[in-house]
């Protein structure tokens, strides 16, 4: 006696009666129980650290929260006022501005200097153990000495770099002063946040590098691309999915920082260099408008969600193709 | 065998030692026997030298001592950022006990119910002045520690070299100021910042202007007056014409002081505390330095400003009695002296200053005089703790000594800020 195949399944379905909705329900809820247990503890860490604070801060923004309305639990709600201030008022406006420059700038200086250190390390030099470490060093050190170090070091009359430069034959560094000006003032926290944020990116590029397969680059220059046109050709298309998620994490760094700004922007005239995330701090906690900085903080966090969501799709749209 | 007997009676004598104080610790503070006992948190302005630090911490260890069973936790808290750290410490309801505060900030966190009320002192207790700027709706939050006033620290030698007299006016120090610059190398006339506010606001008294007057219960600002105009035009010139280090635009008040231990200005004004930092950093300067007045203005005043602090218990304070008592001992004639004389202030106390023969000394006779007749308050409103800490007049005196506005724009912005400041 022989069966078809079809009347195989269709003996089978018989056999198994479908099971009924609330059957379903309670099958898929107890698959859903474990994850769900096992999430919970994670899950109320990160409601608790991050949800909470993310929406008492949204929810202060559109009040004019003062330090008395702090102790007393009170507020006055007041709409859209806090972002119009922000958006029309010159000096936070402008902080704004100074975040997304500077902090734009500060990613190209940190994955242009990553990248050339990761290609460097890449080379299998001797003592290459020692660079690596070497090159750690500078993302071990906590922010605000750093940048008290280099305030240090940029000081007009005693400082390293206006010493070396006059010695190097540039006069006109003799007592300059670097925070009396704004652009200056940027060079100088320029450098320090670069040279702080460097290794991590040219370690993870390093990474990325040693998984380019050697075959690939020996072909390419069996096919005569020189050492420019492997690396443009070659090298950078692989590390594409690498490099747009460092990008990503530094253009979150670079445009929350706080402590290098705070610490080296203070003298700079009219605080013309501050940044959001300083801005924002001092509306609160020097000015005591609490709603003010709230909406501050809250318009940095939309533009970094907006910028994050666009280069996780770019990723996305890397990868497919 | 002996020594055993005795180690082991002590240490029979320490337990018990520790049970009396547990034990009182359970009826916290003001026992039947007016005991003391519990521990508080103290927050004190750093006074930026050792020996003044140590002066503070031997008050905690005394009182201790005084009292078993007590302790008292100091912490120092730099000035520049202290205003920060108050605000923060209300907001997040994470208050010390007892702290100084400058006589500034007292009206502005009293106004957001931050400290416990001090009961009405009696007249010629303090000095008025400081008693003027811890009150607030009628009610003292806060009992005077100590009060200084800043005037004009230069440096002989500098001066003898530029052939100049020490100024007395305006006038006279520009052209003090010129003739360093042009006959004595190596060394800047002065070492006026841009983070002073302390250095800047008086000019405007001295020019005749004041910076704000009260109606009521609200304030209007002053500094929209040809004055105030004339005081921050003579301000910024200073910078503009070289006579004060590029880099000064952005020194707080402690880096125009290291400047002058270094040698590299010439004249600062400082207060009787930054003289003493200054000789106890170098002490061989103590010979060169002379003090003077503040320069008068073409209205002829030599005002500064008056400053000083105030000590406060705050509210929520875990054991008020204990903070009360430590407040009351630092401000034993005894020990407020031995605290004003080492900082370089003059007591808060009237009794403390008839103790402390300030006025018999010569070398800091100037710091007193320009304190009791030739100084002024700012504005004791609520809300200018905040335009200090938010450094309002920092920004716009800023710009007018780089150049970017006129002292008249600044003028106007900062009368406009103040006002908005005041209303909200």
């Amino acid at each position: 006696m022989t069966t078809t195949p079809g009347q195989a399944v269709a003996a089978g379905r018989v056999s198994a009666p479908r099971p009924s909705a609330a059957q379903r329900l309670a099958r898929a809820a107890s698959k859903l129980t474990l994850p769900v247990i096992l999430l919970l503890p994670a899950m109320t860490i990160i409601v608790g650290l991050v949800g909470y604070p993310l929406v008492r801060t949204i929810w202060m923004s559109f009040t004019d929260t003062r330090l008395g309305d702090l102790i007393n639990g009170t507020s006055t709600w007041v709409g859209l006022d806090n972002y119009k201030q922000v958006f029309t008022d010159p000096q936070l406006r402008s902080s704004l501005v100074n975040t997304v420059v500077f902090g734009s700038a500060c990613v190209v200086g940190t994955m242009a200097l990553g990248m050339a250190v990761a290609l460097l390390l890449n080379q299998r030099l001797r003592f290459n153990w020692f660079f690596s470490l070497a090159v750690l060093l500078p993302w071990a050190m906590p922010a605000l000495a750093a940048s008290s170090i280099f305030k240090w070091l940029f000081d007009d009359r005693y400082g390293f770099v206006n010493w070396a430069l006059v010695k190097l034959g540039f006069h006109h560094f003799q007592d300059y002063a670097w925070f009396a000006d704004r652009n200056s003032a940027y060079v100088a926290m320029f450098v320090v946040v670069v040279w702080q944020s460097f290794p991590f990116i040219a370690l993870s590029l390093l990474a990325g590098l040693q998984t380019i397969p050697r075959d690939t680059l020996d072909a390419a220059a069996v096919d005569g691309a020189g050492a420019l046109q492997r690396f443009w050709l070659v090298t950078l298309p692989l590390l594409r999915p690498v490099l747009a998620v460092l990008v990503i994490f530094s253009t979150i760094w670079d445009f929350r920082i706080f402590d290098q700004v705070y610490v080296l922007a203070q003298g700079v005239p009219d605080r013309a260099a501050d940044t959001a995330a300083v801005t924002g701090y001092r509306e609160s906690f020097a000015l005591g408008h609490f709603g003010t900085g709230a909406a501050i903080a809250v318009v940095l966090f939309c533009v970094l969600l907006l910028l994050s969501i666009a280069c996780v799709r770019l990723v996305g749209r890397e990868a497919r193709t | 065998m002996r020594t055993h007997k005795v180690l082991l009676a002590a240490l029979a004598a320490a337990s018990v030692a520790v049970a009396a104080c547990g034990g009182s610790s359970d009826n916290k503070s003001a026992s039947a026997s007016g005991k003391l006992s519990g521990s508080i948190d103290v927050w004190i302005m750093d006074p930026g030298s050792p020996a003044v630090q140590s002066v503070v911490k031997g008050y905690g260890t005394s009182f201790q001592a005084a009292h078993p069973g007590t302790k008292i936790n100091i912490e120092f808290v730099p000035w520049a950022q202290a205003h920060d750290k108050f605000t923060t410490a209300i907001a997040g309801g994470k208050t010390p006990d007892v702290a100084e505060m400058g006589t500034t900030w007292t009206p502005e966190f009293a106004d957001q119910g931050a400290f416990e009320e001090v009961a009405k002192p009696a007249p010629g207790k303090y000095v008025s002045s400081l008693i003027a700027a811890a009150t607030l709706n009628g009610k003292v939050w806060g009992k005077p520690w100590y009060a200084g006033s800043r005037a004009l620290l230069y440096r002989k030698d500098v001066l003898k070299k530029a052939g100049v007299q020490p100024p007395k006016t305006w006038d006279e120090l520009m052209a003090a100021a010129k003739a360093i610059k042009a006959k004595v190398p190596g060394i800047y006339p002065t070492g006026y910042t841009g983070l002073t506010e302390h250095m800047y606001l008086p000019t405007i008294w001295q020019a005749g202007g004041q910076i704000a007057t009260q109606s009521g219960k609200s304030w209007t600002s002053d500094l929209n007056t040809p004055q105030a105009v004339q005081a921050i035009q003579y301000y910024a010139n200073i910078y503009k014409q070289g006579l004060t280090p590029k880099a000064a635009i952005g020194w707080e008040e402690p880096d125009a002081q290291t400047a002058f231990i270094n040698g590299d200005i010439a004249m600062l004004v400082a207060g009787g505390w930054g003289y003493n930092a200054i000789i106890a950093a170098k002490p061989g300067m103590k010979s060169k330095i002379g003090v003077e007045l503040e320069p008068a203005g073409p209205s002829g005043k030599d005002t500064a400003f008056a400053g000083g602090s105030h000590l406060v218990v705050f509210k929520g304070s875990k054991d008020t009695t204990l903070a009360n008592a430590f407040v009351d001992y630092m401000l034993e004639p005894a020990n407020l002296n031995k605290f004003t004389s080492g900082v370089g202030f003059l007591p808060g106390t009237v009794d403390g200053i008839k103790a402390s023969g300030y006025l018999t000394d010569p070398v800091r006779k100037p710091f007193a005089d320009q304190l009791l007749d030739h100084s002024q308050v700012y504005p004791p409103s609520p809300r200018w703790g905040a335009l200090e800490g938010a450094q309002i007049f920092d920004g716009e005196i800023q710009k007018v000594m780089r150049g970017q506005q006129t002292a008249q724009q600044a003028a106007q912005n900062l009368a406009k800020k103040m006002n908005q400041e005041f209303a909200g």
